[in-house]
């Protein structure tokens, strides 16, 4: 080996022990924070459980009152098709006024009426009107309230149609109706906890991604320790990178301990894809989002503006990020928004991962979204940084 | 408690918020750039949802099966040239989120009276979206089982496809939403979007009020002079209360002006109960920032505390009845949950004081608890 080379070399090993050290020091400042640590772990631990077992979208139980202005055998019979699951009827009320006082006071979530004379019309052949009035104050139950209703209604309606054509009910098999088969995949029961346990640990980590190394620079630059940092002889990188390195590094960690020991155990979560790929996406995903939170960091001098500006970023993408609003629903300027927002294909990796097996090669342009905005990002940073202190 | 020292203390808070032009612009900017963002972006509408339709029986009727799909707006179709075998690919890549199948002999099944069978798959990854979705086909299909027996019983018997149909339709539901008629959700949204946004905003304003004091050890002033803990708190957060009762007008013009949401309800009720809940999420972050001691953990503890709450558990995204107890409890316990009442009241349902006071008292009770919190764990003369 010539001169040259060794020179390289040890140039070489003296770079990796700076970044080693560096980072070092990084870990040591987020352990020496007991307060922070306690808000990671609570984080990744109760925070994913409670909004795992805490939320049902699906219409349970809807107190449902009943106007029966007939009171016959054909009204009760219908009436008593609203059941639980879905419905479940509170009582009846003796006119209009006590039900839409009922709806007024949220005892009530729907009421039912029945017109008089409900089962003569029925018999005697004529189109006969039920009305229901739902509390629609939340769109999303209103319509599933509307759509059940619907549904029980129209099967009684066919029944009777039948009965009245002289087709006996169970004879619905011999007549031209269109049976549909309903195949839910990835998540055949609907499960709630499923969806929303994958979707809280992914704006953990959001969280902590962005704000993490936002902190992090900015407090030494309020403090002036940056100034120290940069009289010494590390480059620009060798003071950013060991900062990622290190929160990358606790943000995994506490993946794995919400992924094993809450999402799988507790959720029954069924992981089918590689699990490996979720958390090499996962770490290319942080390392990307933390050139987001350094940008941030950049371009504030303390931490209340620093704040502000990562709730402006932050707020946005956990509302928008495609799991609660699909892009294609979304008008076309907020999704180009969305399109931008690197937790928005990170949100269709991790999914398609966890939940539908999905390999690599499917979730490929997911990747390039988030490897092209992150490098965006981080070399943004980096370049910020730079101009600023170099 | 001494006025001219809390508006000392006021007018010094205004002076570094002012001063501090990024802060002082970002205060503002947030809430209104949040508001318009949600505004437009955010709707649990499931529309316009992508849809492949395999058609294997390729006839008259089953083209007439696909198009009244194809023709709702609430399916976006994407085209019949996917194959059955691997309808998994597009659907894992989120090309498509429903596939129908229509089997081969559908029209044949039909003509001569008996049922065809047709295979809906959908996507639950998102499971509210699905069960919607799915809603949407059961009810299209059911509109298509009702016009097939009706022309199979007219031209059985004789009668009339509209008589047909009147037969195999006896009972019809009517169906009105109350509160929101049209179920538009921006008219339900808007209203709530002013409460999440007062719930984010606020608490990150405040939190790094004290906190930062401490590291930077003015603070030692503060304990140096003759300025009571009252005085301090409350003159520390009175700035913060004005700048988002502030918001509380603009967000309030931005909802009924832009988003066109009614507001039935008294303005000055409305005004005044905001009042109290900005003074609320306020207080929030006082109290974030008296508990702990580095500015970091002030400011991941706020986006822990607040930001992820309110959206899940504020009742934007997902309604409170929907919340399990656990859930329900973190609810009950953030203020959000008694806004919303207040906000749909006022909006929505143009009800006042006497439908809404309990939910104001609630608001002033946890006003005072977080001050009385704050006061209590304020120390002038700290231990270490």
């Amino acid at each position: 080996m010539n001169q040259a080379q060794l020179a390289a070399g040890s140039r070489v090993i003296i770079w990796l022990r700076r970044l080693r050290v560096m980072t070092q020091k990084e870990i040591l400042q987020l352990s020496r924070d007991k307060v922070l640590l306690f808000l990671v772990l609570y984080a990744f631990s109760a925070d994913i459980y409670n909004a795992g077992s805490g939320v049902t979208l699906q219409l349970k139980r809807a107190a449902t009152a009943v106007h029966d202005l007939d009171h016959s055998f054909a009204s009760r019979e219908l009436m008593g098709r609203f059941q639980p699951p879905h419905f479940s009827i509170i009582g009846e009320v003796a006119n209009e006024a006590a039900g839409l006082q009922l709806l007024d006071r949220g005892t009530a979530m729907a009421v039912i009426a029945f017109p008089p004379q409900f089962q003569r019309d029925l018999l005697r052949g004529r189109t006969v009107t039920v009305q229901m009035q739902v509390d629609a104050t939340n769109s999303v139950l209103g319509f599933l309230a509307s759509s059940y209703a619907s549904e029980i209604v129209g099967e009684y309606s066919l029944e009777a149609g039948m009965k009245r054509a002289g087709l006996s009910p169970g004879a619905q098999l011999q007549a031209p109706v269109v049976l549909n088969d309903y195949r839910v995949w990835f998540n055949p029961n609907q499960r709630d906890d499923w969806f929303m346990s994958i979707s809280e640990l992914l704006n953990v980590i959001t969280a902590f991604a962005i704000l993490l190394p936002a902190a992090a620079l900015v407090r030494e630059k309020e403090r002036g320790t940056i100034e120290q940092l940069l009289v010494s002889p590390l480059t620009a990188f060798q003071v950013l990178f060991p900062k990622i390195i290190s929160m990358t590094a606790v943000i995994l960690a506490a993946t794995a301990i919400s992924v094993f020991g809450i999402l799988q155990p507790l959720f029954e979560v069924p992981l089918r894809g590689s699990l490996m790929l979720f958390f090499a996406v996962t770490m290319l995903y942080v390392f990307c989002i933390a050139g987001l939170g350094l940008f941030i960091g950049t371009v504030t001098r303390n931490l209340s503006q620093a704040s502000m500006l990562a709730i402006l970023t932050l707020a946005p993408m956990m509302f928008l990020s495609g799991v609660w609003t699909p892009p294609e629903a979304m008008p076309a300027l907020v999704r180009y928004a969305m399109y931008i927002s690197p937790l928005h294909y990170y949100v269709d990796a991790s999914y398609a991962i966890l939940l539908k097996g999905a390999g690599i090669n499917v979730i490929g342009h997911s990747l390039v979204g988030i490897v092209l905005l992150g490098g965006l990002l981080f070399g943004l940073g980096l370049w910020r940084f730079r101009s600023q202190f170099a | 408690m001494n006025l001219r020292r809390t508006v000392a203390v006021a007018h010094k808070e205004v002076r570094e918020i002012i001063r501090d032009r990024l802060f002082f612009s970002l205060a503002f900017i947030v809430p209104a750039v949040l508001m318009v963002l949600f505004g437009y972006g955010l709707s649990l509408d499931v529309e316009k949802l992508p849809l492949a339709i395999i058609d294997r029986d390729g006839t008259s009727m089953s083209r007439e099966y696909a198009h009244r799909f194809i023709d709702s707006r609430y399916f976006d179709f994407k085209g019949y040239s996917f194959s059955e075998r691997d309808l998994e690919q597009p659907i894992t890549d989120n090309l498509i989120r429903a596939a129908i199948v229509i089997p081969e002999h559908f029209q044949k099944d039909l003509l001569q009276g008996r049922p065809a069978h047709i295979q809906t798959f959908i996507d639950g990854t998102f499971p509210f979206r699905a069960l919607t979705a799915k809603g949407y086909a059961i009810a299209i299909n059911a509109q298509i089982t009702a016009d097939s027996l009706a022309s199979y019983l007219a031209q059985t018997s004789g009668m009339s496809v509209a008589e047909a149909a009147a037969v195999f339709q006896p009972v019809k539901l009517e169906v009105r939403y109350l509160f929101n008629q049209s179920l538009k959700s921006i008219w339900s949204l808007a209203p709530k979007l002013i409460m999440v946004i007062l719930m984010i905003s606020p608490p990150f304003l405040t939190a790094l009020g004290v906190v930062r004091e401490k590291e930077t050890g003015s603070i030692y002033n503060i304990y140096a002079s003759t300025l009571s803990r009252g005085e301090y708190l409350v003159g520390k957060s009175v700035p913060y209360i004005v700048i988002s009762t502030l918001n509380v007008l603009f967000l309030w013009w931005m909802a009924t002006g832009l988003f066109g949401a009614p507001f039935k309800g008294s303005f000055v009720f409305f005004l005044l109960s905001s009042v109290l809940y900005v003074t609320c999420t306020t207080g929030i972050g006082v109290v974030v920032s008296v508990l702990v001691r580095t500015q970091v953990a002030a400011m991941i503890g706020t986006a822990i505390f607040t930001m992820v709450p309110a959206v899940l558990y504020s009742g934007v995204l997902i309604p409170i009845s929907s919340l399990s107890r656990s859930a329900k409890l973190v609810a009950y316990l953030l203020p959000g949950m008694y806004y919303t009442n207040i906000v749909m009241g006022t909006f929505l349902k143009g009800v006042g004081f006497s439908a809404l006071w309990r939910d104001v008292l609630v608001l002033l009770i946890y006003a005072m608890l977080l001050f009385s919190i704050g006061y209590a764990f304020f120390r002038k003369r700290p231990n270490s």
